[in-house]
Order: C-alpha cells, then structure tokens, then sequence
C-alpha cells in the first residue's frame, strides 16, 4: 500500500467546521427538528404540508444544521432548535451505564460531530452534554482501538459496523500503520505498485463498460 | 512514514564484516570506508554489508545484542517491567529482518533469534496499546514515550495523533468559547 | 428546500473517497449558480421593501435566503477546491501527461490549472539538484538496487534507456531495467515489478 497523493481536507470534529471539507459539509446537512420562534413571509412553499404564502410562527419543521446555525442568534430569537434524541437525558443515561453497547453507526452516524455542533445552541443541557460524548469517546476506546489492531487480512465490515464515523476515521488509521508495517515484514514495502487511483480507475471503466 | 524508509535509516547503522577481498580506503560523501583486507575485521554500513554479502565478498559478524542469551534476557524484562525497556539498538526490528533475511548463514540460532525479537516487538506493542488506553481514559495531556524506536512509534503514529487529536476537541467542547486559544 | 442541488455535487465527490476525478458537474454548478441568483434577486426586493416601507418582518427570511447564499457558496467552493486537491494528486500518480479519458473529466480551468501546475514543479525540480536538475517524483520509496525485474502487463511499443538500446515492450515480454526508468510506467499499470 502506498502513500495517497490524494489528501482531503480533515473535518473540524468538535465546534469548529472546516470551511472546505467535505465531510463537515455533510455533516452540517444533517437534519434538526425545529420551531420557528417568528414567521417567514413569502417562504411558505418550502413547507410542503401548507399552501399559505408564508411559515407561520411556531411551525415544527427540520431543518438542516448549517440552516440553523444561520438563523440562531441569541438575541432575536427566530427559531428554537430541539436536541435530536440521543443527546437527551435518557439516551445519556445509557451511555452513562455501557457506551459499548451501544450502535452508535446507527444512532449517528456523525454521533461525535452533530453531538458538539449542537453545543452551539446554548441549551441549559450542554454541560451534560459535552461529558457525555467526552466520556462516550473514552469508554469506547479500547474497542476501537484493539478492533484496529488485529483485524489485518480479516473481513473488518462486521466490526465497524457499529462504529460512527469519527471512530472509524480512527480505526482506518490504526489498519493502515498495522497493514503497512506487516507489509514491510513479509518483505512487500520495497515493491513498486501500480498507483491505486490508475486501478480503481481501470475497475470503473470495467463496470462502465458492462453496465 | 512508510515502512521502507524506516528501513533506509536503518540500513545506514555500522556493521562488522569480514571480507574476503582486498580493497584500498573509500572516499564517500557519507564517510570513508575500508581498507578491506580478507579475513581482517572492517566495520561497515549495513548496506554495504548487504551488498557485499549478496555478492559473496564478505562474511558478516552478528551484532553483539544479536544473540540468544541476551535477547531472552530482554524478553523476560520487557514482560516483568510496566514501562519499555531499553533497547540494545533502536533498529532492532529492521535490523533483525535485514540481516536474517540476507545472511542467515552467518548468524548463530538464525529461527530461535526471530522468534525472540518478534515476542519482544509483540510485548512491546501490546504495552503501547495499554498505555494508549490509559492515556486516553486518564485523559492525560502529554505521554512520554522514552525508549520507543522508531519503527514502533512509525506503526501507531496516524492513530496514536488522531486519537489524541479528536480526545482534544472533544475536551475543548466542556469549555466552549474557550475552544479557539491553542 | 434549497441548497439540495449544491450538496449532490459534494456528495458526488464524497462517494469517491479514494481521490478519483469524476467528470466536471457543469450543469450542476449552472443549477446552483440559478439557485443563487433568484435568491439573491428576491433578497434585494426584499431589502429594499424593509427599507422603503419600514416591513422589518422581513428580515428573518432575508437572513434565511442569505444563509442559502452562504452555503451555496461554501459548497460551490469546497467542490472546487476538492477538485484540485484530486487534480494535483494526479500529476504525482500519472506522470505529466494524462490520459485522455480523464482529461475528458476536466473543464477548460482545471487543464489550464493542471498546466500551471506541472509548469511550476517542472521548474521547481530544474532549479534543485544542480545542473541536472532533480526529479522528485522518482524513487518515492527507498530503492534497494538500480536495475529490476519487470514485466509487461500490455503492449507499451518502443522503449529507449539510458544506453540508447532500444527495447520492445510487448505484453507478457519480461525486462531487466534501471528502475528510474520503469518507476512511472509501473505506476500507470504498464509494467509489473516482479520479485524474484
């Protein structure tokens, strides 16, 4: 395995977004519930349930982060932005009791990132939480760690299945410091490849052409 | 870093070869070299010594941490201690891999030595997982990584970062505002 | 809602984690651009009517339509910037000259940039390594012996090395070289490095 040429711009992860990556971006497309604290005149059609000509004040609607985010302002209040489930006190609860247990793919998948965008939205709960992914992250990293240390030449699908994205980030990572190193002990590391992009390529244009 | 250029700095470590040739002093720009005198003792890069052995100019004399004895006294250290133990050369593992590989016939117990050096690279690294763990649990903010070699730092380097990366970030969420001052 | 158009072209690079280039989405940034303009246009009469006639209530959809500008914009930018991040990596993985079916999949812009590019490392490596020059592009791992082992994979045609011989590059032939010289074409899916 060689070195990408190709590097993608990181995501943020925490309160800050990347400008330019694209994983912020689509995390920042993740869908809130929402109220809207004011009405909206002459935007009435983006609320399909309604055929008035504006959305009235306290319509429930999602909307995407980066919308809300746009529109929150502390001190004219123009929208209210709910705390999706599982950042509630009850799901805290249980990743107070076992993190371990828990699908976080499924319950996220951007668990990490959504959980820490939500911070700028100043509920009373953000303490909470704040601690709970911190400790969520710690408690879980053991799993994720050891899953991405002897996993080489296994089928991982099974085991980051559960995993949220900034977890398998991490576990992506750990595989490729494992998978080059145990490359470099059978004695592969000094032998010239074709570049991975020419071959994905070339498997593409093989599907294109069948399709 | 990818693994082979750990092995190119590696390559670069002194070696004691006895030739069977003769050859007057080397001028290079990496220092000078020889004479070479057969049956005479020379110490000489791990490269060349490569080099020379594949061309049967020479006969290479193992490192002297390259032996049995010592090396079961340093597994037996590494499991007993919680920290790493020094290590006799910080290219051990490449080092090891390199002259096995190219030179068996030289080295005394050639299979016994391998297996040694692979348990201690394998007690080591599962101490480094431990330790990582620990780390992240104890939410520490600084590791010290004494007597670590390169190609074991080289092997979790992406890992060990990001985690301590994303730990970071997701500390800096308990005191929002106070995110941006690093 | 808006803003859907300009998150299918991220998703469209997203989905293809690995760096390659997929065609130029003209007629997706023409969308958004469109996007962008009408609600810019609604956004200046609604501007001007809380201004002339006093409708501050208004604003809360004038902020709204402003950050659909601004996250078209970031998208439209980030789409861009991804594009030459790839674009870039490719000079490193192909070589100079690139084949025609991928740069089918760039628009006037990106070639003239991909140009500039290459000009500029060409120059770079002239100036470094004495009167020679330096091609950093080579050797990009640790070469362990000057000549290897190498077959053919597909007909390639002629091949001149540093000797001026000339050697045949058919399929299946297998090839003795300076390994400067094949590095590239093993990096294209030419040749294969065979280890004995």
């Amino acid at each position: 395995m060689d070195a990408q040429s190709y590097m993608p711009v990181p995501p943020g992860v925490g309160m800050e977004e990347n400008f330019f990556s694209l994983d912020d971006i689509l995390l920042s497309h993740e869908r809130l519930p929402c109220r809207t604290e004011s009405a909206f005149p002459r935007l009435g059609f983006l609320e399909k349930s309604s055929d008035s000509r504006d959305i009235p004040e306290g319509t429930k609607m999602e909307m995407p982060l980066w919308l809300a985010k746009g529109l929150y302002e502390r001190k004219r209040r123009v929208l209210s932005v709910e705390l999706p489930k599982v950042y509630r006190e009850g799901w805290r609860t249980v990743f107070g009791a076992d993190p371990t247990v828990v699908d976080l793919y499924k319950m996220g998948p951007y668990y990490y990132g959504l959980g820490s965008q939500m911070l700028h939205f100043e509920s009373p709960e953000n303490p909470e939480i704040a601690n709970t992914i911190l400790q969520t992250f710690i408690g879980r990293f053991r799993r994720t760690m050891d899953s991405s240390q002897n996993a080489y030449n296994e089928d991982t699908s099974a085991l980051v299945e559960r995993l949220d994205y900034l977890e398998r980030s991490l576990f992506k990572a750990g595989q490729s410091g494992l998978n080059n190193f145990q490359l470099w002990e059978k004695g592969r590391s000094s032998h010239l490849t074709a570049s991975s992009l020419v071959i994905n390529y070339r498997k593409r244009k093989m599907t294109d052409l069948q399709a | 870093m990818d693994p082979a250029e750990v092995e190119f700095l590696a390559e670069k470590e002194m070696v004691k070869i006895i030739p069977n040739f003769s050859l007057d002093k080397i001028y290079l720009i990496g220092g000078d070299l020889g004479p070479f005198n057969p049956g005479l003792p020379v110490e000489v890069p791990v490269w060349l010594a490569l080099n020379l052995k594949q061309r049967q100019k020479c006969r290479i004399v193992p490192p002297e941490w390259m032996d049995t004895d010592k090396l079961e006294d340093i597994r037996e250290q590494e499991r007993k201690l919680d920290t790493f133990t020094p290590i006799p050369n910080p290219y051990y593992m490449e080092l090891t891999k390199l002259l096995l590989n190219h030179a068996a016939d030289n080295i005394p117990k050639a299979d016994e030595i391998r297996t040694l050096v692979k348990d201690i690279w394998d007690t080591r690294m599962a101490k480094l997982r431990l330790s990582a763990d620990s780390f992240i649990s104890q939410q520490e903010a600084h590791a010290q990584l004494d007597n670590l070699t390169l190609m074991e730092i080289n092997t979790t380097r992406s890992f060990l970062l990001d985690s301590l990366n994303y730990m970071y970030k997701l500390r800096s969420n308990l005191q929002p505002g106070r995110s941006k001052d690093y | 809602m808006f803003c859907e158009k300009s998150v299918e072209l991220i998703r469209e690079l997203h989905r293809m984690g690995d760096g390659q280039l997929p065609a130029f989405n003209e007629d997706g940034i023409r969308q958004v651009l469109e996007e962008m303009k009408a609600l810019y246009e609604q956004n200046q009469t609604d501007v001007n009517e809380a201004k002339t006639e006093g409708k501050s209530e208004l604003i809360p959809s004038i902020k709204f339509r402003h950050s659909c500008l601004l996250r078209n914009q970031r998208c439209i930018a980030a789409y861009l910037y991804d594009r030459l991040l790839r674009i870039r990596a490719l000079r490193w993985e192909y070589g100079s000259v690139l084949p025609t079916n991928i740069r089918f999949h760039m628009c006037a812009e990106e070639m003239e940039w991909f140009n500039q590019y290459k000009k500029s490392l060409a120059t770079y490596m002239r100036s470094i390594g004495g009167e020679e020059g330096l091609d950093i592009t080579q050797d990009m791992k640790p070469p362990k012996s000057l000549y290897i082992e190498v077959r053919c994979l597909k007909d390639h045609g002629e091949f001149e090395i540093d000797d001026g011989t000339v050697i045949l590059l058919k399929k299946n032939s297998q090839h003795f070289l300076p390994r400067w010289k094949c590095e590239q074409l093993i990096r294209q899916g030419v040749l294969e490095h065979v280890i004995s």
